[in-house]
């Protein structure tokens, strides 16, 4: 049965898929710059070591959460329990890194709670076919609930060294940052990674094609958490301590950095990279109100302005065609 | 030929849905090196039969047989296994990936549990190659057309490498030359011992490229032959005819000359350039195969979708209602075809689906009367004859009740015209029976009722005219004296002439 016989000059595939996946964000990327050449001549301090340190790291976080986000909002899901997984990391790092855990061992305890939950909650959500939102939303009282019992009130400890080598003036939320990209980049490039976007756009389709699109989304669930409490354990260093309800505002700034990326709400629709400029983006809009001296209330009006008037951009140009 | 075991087959399976049975006793027998054709009117069981073969589905009775030897448990895993491949009529595929990535969804070649991207791009231009797809295999699949996405479709399939082909009609969005591509390919595929099922509505192509062919109707399989020594015609009388019983009212002519509504060069959706009457006291049916643009036709008329004309009169008055609400001023009331979202809301009473229309007319803020609205719900229901409390919500009718009531909410505002999408589909057959006593009643009342319906039977017995639709166009207006199923079906499959497609 041999009906398809090599033929002809295939040629590269990788890379030019890769730069068609740019087109979508162009303008996007084009906005990111002009906010980031504003931050730099408010802010002519980005450009030495230690101004870039507090940048990236007061980005990394949000970067983590978007990215959490966007995951699930490709498979069609959504998840209101980012900020409280963000909280529950956070106190179990600040909990069980001085103790007899250490480090390591506290780093493996929330890096499987994250997975752990995650992974639940995708289970729940694909298995009994539940909506993502509902479950979610009931997801985060439990957890929000968990982390206040591990940690009534702020407290705990991170290691100073820890702190000081995440938070203190090293680049090294930006290098893990870059690395967590990469893995992304890898996990994007395994037959279940890539499914993501089938399982997510036209699940039917994607399973007679014999897609395990079931286990797609659950390990899609699973990354999330996994990078949720990852942003905690970062949080909890950057204050040095544990606090049960630090991670609320992520949520919402979660989904708000992944919809400034263009990731749909049907699922299948945007890209990683899109997300991550979201999340920069939303990042530098907050710096700059503040040095241009925004009251908070005005931050948070403009942006509102400025997230309806991105996601209604598109929409105008597709009435106009 | 019939010397070795079939490559995929079924043997004697029935299949219902919810107590409807959708296939009694079918066989069908693939061969390697050859091209089966399949045929059928709209709802004949065609779509049921390949799901089956393909492991979507599970028979009720019977045994799906691969390589001679009877499958138990067909998943879409196994058929993939045995090397089934269909191309399903709606598209597989997600807009967001590459071509190749499309075309290798579900068995991408790895290395290191990696995508192996210069694998799937040696073997994704192969497929593409052979249905002449020369785009860049990085273009997202949301920037091609549908017909080339439909290749896209085949080249998914071809990659796999199938022994079974399954085509549910691909040539439906392709274009003249795009078809003729693939046919040759067909041709190769079966000098190569492919067994080809082939699924079409254009017997042309089927006359041309199959060799054997099986006919459904309604369920059962009343042909199962080579095509050697057939004619369309033959082909067409074996796919129609059924005793209407008395199930029709007898017919009695009630058409005045007057115009209810009266378009020029009307297009919407897909319906292009229509030059259409509509008399007062007549039943005008629209036949056609499914969606040649029959809804959109009903739709633009009633304003519910953009639609442009030069010249139109609905009830003497000129122009195109603009929106429901002045279609429904103007007289004209919309029966939609998927009553469960479109007509009915379910989990609300029957009286309240009832009165829905008459909410919509009385001033916004005015206070309800219960007790009117009670009168008018049971007089209408004793009208049409619908049973029981009229509390209950809507969805505890079934579905002929539930259509009568669909229609009672546009009676109390007597409406001159019925625009009726497919009133009788899934409905039992004695409200079948009063539904056409009805739709008659309201004719000989004077009123104009268009129906449009996927039952050919029901065009013929019920209606003055039919308007056949074919590509967005009334390819032929046939008058009573002219009326029967194998006009109706040639007119929709375009039987006598052969049309290049757009």
């Amino acid at each position: 049965m041999n009906t398809v016989a090599p033929s002809g000059q295939a040629g590269a595939l990788y890379w030019p898929v890769q730069l068609r996946r740019n087109v979508g964000v162009r303008s996007l990327f084009a906005v990111v710059m002009a906010f980031l050449v504003a931050y730099g001549f408010l802010f002519p301090g980005l450009l030495t070591a230690s101004g870039f340190a507090k940048f990236t790291q007061s980005w990394f976080p949000l970067a983590l959460v978007a990215m959490a986000q966007a995951i699930l909002m490709l498979t069609g899901g959504i998840s209101l329990a980012i900020g409280a997984m963000v909280s529950l990391g956070a106190v179990i790092a600040a909990t069980t890194m001085t103790g007899p855990l250490g480090i390591a061992g506290g780093a493996a305890a929330v890096a499987l709670t994250g997975v752990g939950i995650g992974a639940a909650t995708g289970f729940i959500v694909v298995k009994l076919r539940l909506p993502a939102i509902v479950v979610t939303l009931a997801g985060s009282f439990i957890i929000g609930g968990a982390a206040l019992l591990i940690l009534p009130r702020p407290g705990g400890a991170i290691p100073e060294w820890l702190s000081d080598l995440l938070a203190g003036n090293t680049p090294a939320a930006f290098v893990l940052l870059m690395l967590i990209v990469l893995l992304w980049k890898l996990y994007l490039a395994t037959p279940l990674g890539l499914s993501l976007y089938a399982a997510g756009e036209n699940p039917v389709g994607a399973y007679r094609s014999g897609v395990p699109v079931d286990g797609a989304r659950i390990a899609a669930y699973a990354i999330s958490g996994l990078l949720c409490t990852g942003a905690g354990l970062f949080v909890a260093a950057q204050t040095g301590s544990g606090d049960p309800v630090i991670g609320t505002a992520f949520t919402l700034n979660s989904i708000a950095a992944a919809v400034l990326g263009g990731i749909g709400f049907l699922g299948g629709q945007g890209t990683m990279r899109g997300a991550l400029a979201g999340s920069l983006l939303l990042s530098l809009m907050i710096s700059v109100m503040f040095f241009l001296g925004f009251t908070p209330v005005a931050q948070y009006v403009a942006q509102g302005l400025i997230i309806i008037g991105a996601v209604a951009t598109p929409q105008f140009r597709k009435v106009q065609q | 030929m019939l010397a070795t075991a079939p490559l995929l087959a079924a043997r004697g399976v029935s299949k219902s849905f919810f107590g409807n049975p959708v296939l009694r006793d079918v066989s069908i027998a693939l061969q390697p090196g050859r091209v089966h054709a399949l045929l059928g009117e709209n709802g004949a069981g065609k779509s049921t039969l390949i799901n089956l073969l393909s492991g979507a589905l599970r028979p009720d009775g019977g045994a799906i047989e691969v390589d001679g030897r009877p499958v138990p448990r067909m998943s879409p895993a196994y058929a993939q296994q045995a090397g089934i491949a269909v191309v399903q009529q709606e598209l597989s595929l997600t807009a967001s990936l590459s071509i190749a990535e499309n075309i290798g969804l579900g068995a991408y070649p790895r290395r290191f549990g990696l995508l192996d991207y210069p694998e799937l791009a040696v073997r994704a231009r192969a497929a593409c190659d052979l249905v002449g797809l020369h785009e860049p295999l990085s273009m997202p699949v949301g920037q091609l057309s549908l017909g080339r996405r439909q290749m896209v479709e085949i080249a998914k399939a071809l990659y796999r490498r199938p022994r079974v082909l399954i085509l549910d009609e691909p040539t439906s969005s392709l274009s003249a030359n795009e078809t003729k591509v693939l046919t040759d390919l067909l041709e190769r595929l079966r000098g190569e011992g492919i067994a080809i099922l082939y699924i079409s509505h254009r017997l042309n192509e089927v006359m041309a490229l199959c060799q054997h062919v099986t006919v459904l109707k309604d369920g059962t399989c009343t042909a199962d032959r080579t095509l050697e020594g057939t004619d369309a015609r033959g082909l067409v009388r074996l796919m129609v005819g059924r005793d209407p019983g008395d199930l029709f009212p007898h017919w009695q002519p009630s058409a005045s000359a007057a115009n209810a509504i009266s378009v020029r060069n009307f297009s919407a959706g897909l319906m292009r350039d229509v030059d259409l009457d509509i008399r007062t006291g007549e039943v005008l049916g629209i036949g056609g195969l499914v969606g040649q643009g029959q809804e959109d036709l009903l739709l633009g008329l009633y304003g519910a979708i953009p639609a442009r004309t030069a010249s139109a009169i609905v009830k003497g008055a000129s122009g195109l209602p603009s929106g429901v609400p002045k279609a429904n001023a103007l007289g004209l009331a919309y029966v939609p075809a998927d009553r469960k979202r479109e007509g009915l809301h379910l989990i609300h009473s029957i009286i309240t689906n009832m009165m829905l229309p008459t909410f919509a007319r009385l001033p916004a803020l005015k206070l309800r009367s219960r007790r009117a609205e009670r009168e008018t719900a049971r007089g209408l229901a004793a009208q049409l004859g619908i049973k029981g409390d009229l509390d209950r919500p809507a969805q505890a009718l079934s579905g002929g009740n539930q259509q009568k009531v669909a229609l009672a909410k546009w009676m109390p505002h007597d409406p001159l015209v019925l625009l009726l999408n497919d009133p009788t589909r899934g409905v039992d057959v004695e409200t079948k029976r009063e539904i056409y006593m009805m739709l008659r009643n309201f004719a000989a009342a004077g009123k104009a009722v268009v129906l449009l319906s996927s039952d050919t039977p029901e065009l013929v017995h019920l209606c003055d005219r039919v308007a056949v639709v074919r590509e967005g166009h009334i390819v032929a207006m046939l008058k009573r004296g002219a009326l029967s199923e194998e006009a109706i079906v040639s007119a929709a499959m375009g039987a006598e002439q052969r049309k290049v497609a757009a």
